[in-house]
């Protein structure tokens, strides 16, 4: 027998219960972030500080079939097929992770603040590798990857300057990790640029967008 | 009042009175097998609510009916026995000391609560002193120690993935207090999720049972039954430190005012990242942590009704790497209600609600992005209707609505569908040596637009004590959302399409065991033999230059099991289990076979118990034989093979658990104790660095105030 206190306790248990029945599509939406989309994060030179000679880069390097040319002097970028002529001017050149310079030659400072290059009192010294041409490296077709062979473009690439991120494709999803160091350029004008990967996807983690910090040029 | 029912009142008085001067008085002892009286043994009268006790002498007095009457006599700890009355004759009892746990009640196997060793459907269950002693955190660590045929290996990405004698992650059902699970990942519900805090035991149900538990229970039923709070109150804390910097601690809360009783539970666990000692498959265990809670609230209003609420929440971080962090988050509730409407009809109502999100975590810009979304919405309905305190009817229903926003539909996309079920069982007891259990099941699901039917047959013959079971059950998985929707570029490499005309996968199991107790021994032979149809798997498909889910031919997977258990007086326990399993997929399929036909785990255990303290050291080992298999040579063409060999290993656990005074339990335990290292990490070695030293305390507050 249930008493009619009892009924109204009841009553009320399943009322707070139910009020809180959640949406069909579910709860809880506020504890995630919606990032803006990249697109309006802008691409480019989006932050140059002429006063410490440093900047940030951002490029869309998601596609296999573009390279990114960033010429230091005019501050922009420029996105062109693989299968395209080399603008008249540029400095370095990304497609995907790999990097290639115009004529130039990097150098692995193993530093990974600029703050000893910005002060230092000469240029750093070392071994400064030029870039290779290969026919084996800038994929721009993955589709056959799983029928054993890859589509590859013959390119100039530069091996140092390539290693700022290393993917490791022996697992799947394959393993990033960049190696967050300082590298010089020496750009074929005779200048130097100093660079740093600092992110390699968006705001919402998606893979191919590449964050370069710099200081160019070296000398002041 | 008229006359003709006068007559038929007066008949059935008349009847009566007769009956009551038919009554015989029946009278016995109740002794353990040594000839002592067992004081206060209860003694019943099936299908009646007449029943006595044994006095200071072991002696009874019962007035039976005059129709045919079953004794049962029981006593805690003791295996209760039935014996038909017979006209003049003396009865008396003599009880065998239940070492082996064979009165524990289980309801996996009929969805109502039957004893083990009365329960039709073979059952293993794994108590919360198995759970003690193998001190493990997850479902995962519990399972893979105590049975053999259970592998937790790594699928791409880390992500871990299950072989239940050859049935993987989606073709055997996880059950919290009958309740399924959300979310996904690579074929495999969040382990990691089920932790052992207030569990009362884990009931294994091997074999098809889509007969009342509908799809995914094509391979098995795994259950978790949470502990009802029948204490006053109860408070503990307990906290383990291991290798890798491996922690955890939890805590839970109970009381029970009146009607009211609430049981509360919270953990955090954490570890670091592994480097592994050799070259393998992946070099570093990614570091984790999760936090845990879980809420069960109950309101008995009387005797007959009785509501429930549960509330959950689960998060666990997983440093996938520098850049980006995984997180998997799990909210849950549920409502139900509970109505004995008389000894014979119950009807319980249930709505229940379970979300899984997963997001990414990015360091750089600490922003948190969800990228994908599983909730569930369930309503059920559970009618039991009990014949002569022997025969059970149930009945029931479910309703679905599945939701799933993913990452890998194309545009990050959501998609949802109904499903809706109706079942029926019947469990039949004509004599006590003999049982039928009878069910079908009716599912459909909107989407896949899917019907099918799940049939179920279980005998039981008990011969002395021995018992045989024998069954036939039907399996299904109707095709998921994910694999009839997905457009995901994999890694940037290939496209993994959807197949929206996928069939449902079948299984048909056919299962014989034997079972034979006899007081500090037991014993259980089975064999099984499964036949599944239209599984589903991803191939390689030429047109589209990238993988479709597909449904594949015939497979089978055979086998048999055997178990040991002793328990000796004098505090020695030992349990050894074995399984074979064979597997056998087609050559052309794109699924190969890596299940590993032999393996066997075994628990030796001494342990003593007196008023201020208590001991017990186990050792644990858990043997893996190697297996060969050919895989194919490129992943988009399914002809060439290759031989591959993953070797076998053994790993042995001791553990030393202490209890001081009432309320305090100490744990030491050395993992891998043989300090076995793989000399490579293939997916499915153990991620073990070796030897692994784990110490862990536990206190019970509310046990120093009784």
């Amino acid at each position: 027998m249930i008493r009619p206190m009892k009924k109204s306790s009841i009553a009320l248990l399943l009322a707070a219960s139910l009020a809180t029945l959640p949406a069909c599509n579910g709860l809880f939406e506020g504890l995630y972030d919606q990032p803006a989309p990249t697109e309006e994060n802008g691409f480019g030179f989006i932050r140059v500080d002429s006063s410490t000679r440093s900047g940030t880069i951002y490029i869309d390097a998601t596609s296999y079939t573009v390279w990114n040319y960033i010429d230091f002097r005019t501050s922009t970028v420029v996105a062109l097929g693989t299968d395209a002529d080399e603008p008249a001017a540029w400095d370095f050149a990304v497609h995907r992770y790999d990097a290639k310079t115009n004529g130039g030659s990097v150098l692995d400072t193993a530093l990974s603040d600029f703050e000893p290059l910005r002060n230092a009192e000469q240029l750093p010294d070392g071994d400064y590798v030029e870039d290779i041409w290969t026919t084996e490296q800038i994929t721009v077709d993955m589709s056959h990857m799983m029928d054993g062979y890859l589509i590859y473009v013959p390119s100039f690439y530069n091996p140092v300057l390539s290693q700022w991120l290393d993917v490791d494709t022996s697992t799947m999803p394959p393993i990033y990790t960049p190696s967050k160091r300082i590298y010089v350029i020496r750009l074929s004008d005779g200048l130097h640029a100093a660079v740093r990967l600092s992110g390699y996807t968006d705001t919402a983690g998606i893979k191919g967008y590449m964050t370069i910090d710099y200081l160019y040029p070296l000398e002041h | 009042m008229q006359q003709p029912f006068r007559i038929i009142l007066s008949g059935a008085l008349l009847l009566c009175a007769f009956s009551a001067a038919a009554q015989r008085i029946v009278t016995g002892k109740v002794t353990d097998t040594g000839g002592a009286p067992l004081i206060g043994a209860a003694v019943s009268v099936q299908g009646t609510s007449l029943g006595t006790t044994a006095d200071a002498d072991g002696n009874y007095t019962l007035r039976l009916p005059d129709k045919a009457s079953v004794l049962t006599a029981s006593f805690v700890g003791y295996l209760s026995v039935s014996r038909s009355a017979k006209e003049g004759e003396r009865i008396d009892f003599r009880l065998e000391e239940d070492i082996i746990g064979m009165e524990q009640i289980v309801v996996t196997g009929t969805r109502t609560p039957r004893l083990l060793k009365d329960a039709p459907i073979v059952t293993r269950v794994l108590t919360a002193d198995d759970i003690r002693k193998a001190d493990a955190t997850h479902i995962g660590d519990l399972l893979q120690q105590e049975l053999p045929g259970i592998e937790f290996s790594y699928a791409m990405n880390q992500q871990v993935s299950l072989n239940m004698q050859g049935f993987g992650g989606n073709s055997v059902l996880f059950l919290v207090d009958g309740e399924r699970l959300a979310g996904e990942t690579l074929d495999n519900i969040d382990y990691s999720r089920l932790n052992m805090d207030n569990v009362e035991r884990v009931e294994i149900v091997k074999g098809a049972a889509s007969s009342l538990y509908g799809s995914n229970a094509v391979g098995g039923v795994v259950n978790l039954i949470s502990k009802r709070q029948n204490e006053r109150w109860t408070a503990s804390l307990n906290a383990r430190y291991g290798a890798h910097n491996e922690q955890r601690y939890g805590g839970s809360a109970g009381f029970k005012v009146g009607k009211v009783a609430n049981t509360a539970s919270l953990q955090h666990t954490r570890a670091d990242a592994i480097d592994l000692k050799s070259d393998g498959d992946y070099g570093t265990i990614y570091g984790n942590r999760t936090w845990n809670f879980k809420d069960r609230l109950t309101v008995s209003v009387n005797d007959k009704l009785e509501f429930s609420a549960r509330a959950g929440y689960f998060f666990r971080e997983r440093d996938a790497s520098e850049a980006a962090k995984d997180r998997y988050r799990d909210f849950s509730g549920g409502l139900s209600g509970r109505y004995a409407i008389d000894r014979s009809n119950e009807l319980e109502l249930y709505y229940s609600f379970d979300q899984y999100d997963k997001s990414d975590y990015i360091v750089r810009s600490k922003s948190d992005v969800r990228d994908y979304s599983n909730v569930q919405h369930i309503v059920r309905g559970l009618y039991n209707r009990t014949f002569a305190e022997r025969h059970t009817l149930t009945v029931g229903g479910d309703f679905m609505r599945d939701y799933l926003m993913s990452y890998q539909f194309a545009d990050n996309g959501a998609r949802h569908q109904y499903t809706a079920d109706a079942f029926a069982q019947f469990d039949w007891n004509p004599t006590l040596k003999f049982n039928m259990v009878a069910g079908v099941r009716f599912d459909h699901f909107s989407e896949a637009d899917v019907s099918h039917l799940s049939p179920k047959l279980g005998l039981m013959y008990k011969i002395g004590n021995c018992s045989l079971r024998g069954s036939y059950s039907g399996g299904f998985r109707a095709p998921t959302l994910k694999e009839m929707y997905m457009n995901f570029y994999m890694g940037n490499i290939f496209m993994i399409y959807g197949n929206e005309s996928l069939k449902a996968e079948t299984s048909h199991n056919l299962s014989l065991s034997a079972e034979y107790i006899r007081g500090r021994y037991s014993m259980t032979v089975t064999g099984f033999y499964n036949l599944v149809g239209n599984r589903i798997t991803t191939a390689w498909n030429k047109q589209l230059n990238g993988m479709q889910y597909v449904n594949i031919a015939d497979m089978q997977v055979a086998g048999a099991e055997a178990n040991l258990a002793a328990r000796y007086p004098c505090g020695i326990g030992v349990r050894l289990s074995y399984v074979y399993t064979f597997e056998h997929i087609g050559k052309g399929q794109p699924l190969t076979s890596s299940t590993r036909p032999h393996t066997a785990t075994m628990r030796v255990d001494y342990g003593r118990d007196w008023k201020n303290y208590g001991f017990n050291i186990a050792l644990n080992g858990r043997f893996l034989s190697r297996v060969s298999t050919d895989e194919y040579t490129s992943a988009a063409s399914y002809e060439e093979t290759q031989r591959v060999t993953y070797p076998g290993y053994t790993i042995w656990k001791l553990t030393l658990s202490q209890r001081i005074a009432r309320g305090i339990e100490l744990t030491a335990a050395v993992d891998n104790l043989f300090d076995y290292v793989p000399s490579y990490y293939f997916s499915n070695s153990p991620t073990t660095t070796g030897i692994a030293f784990s110490i862990g305390m536990s206190v019970n507050i509310d046990r120093f105030f009784r």
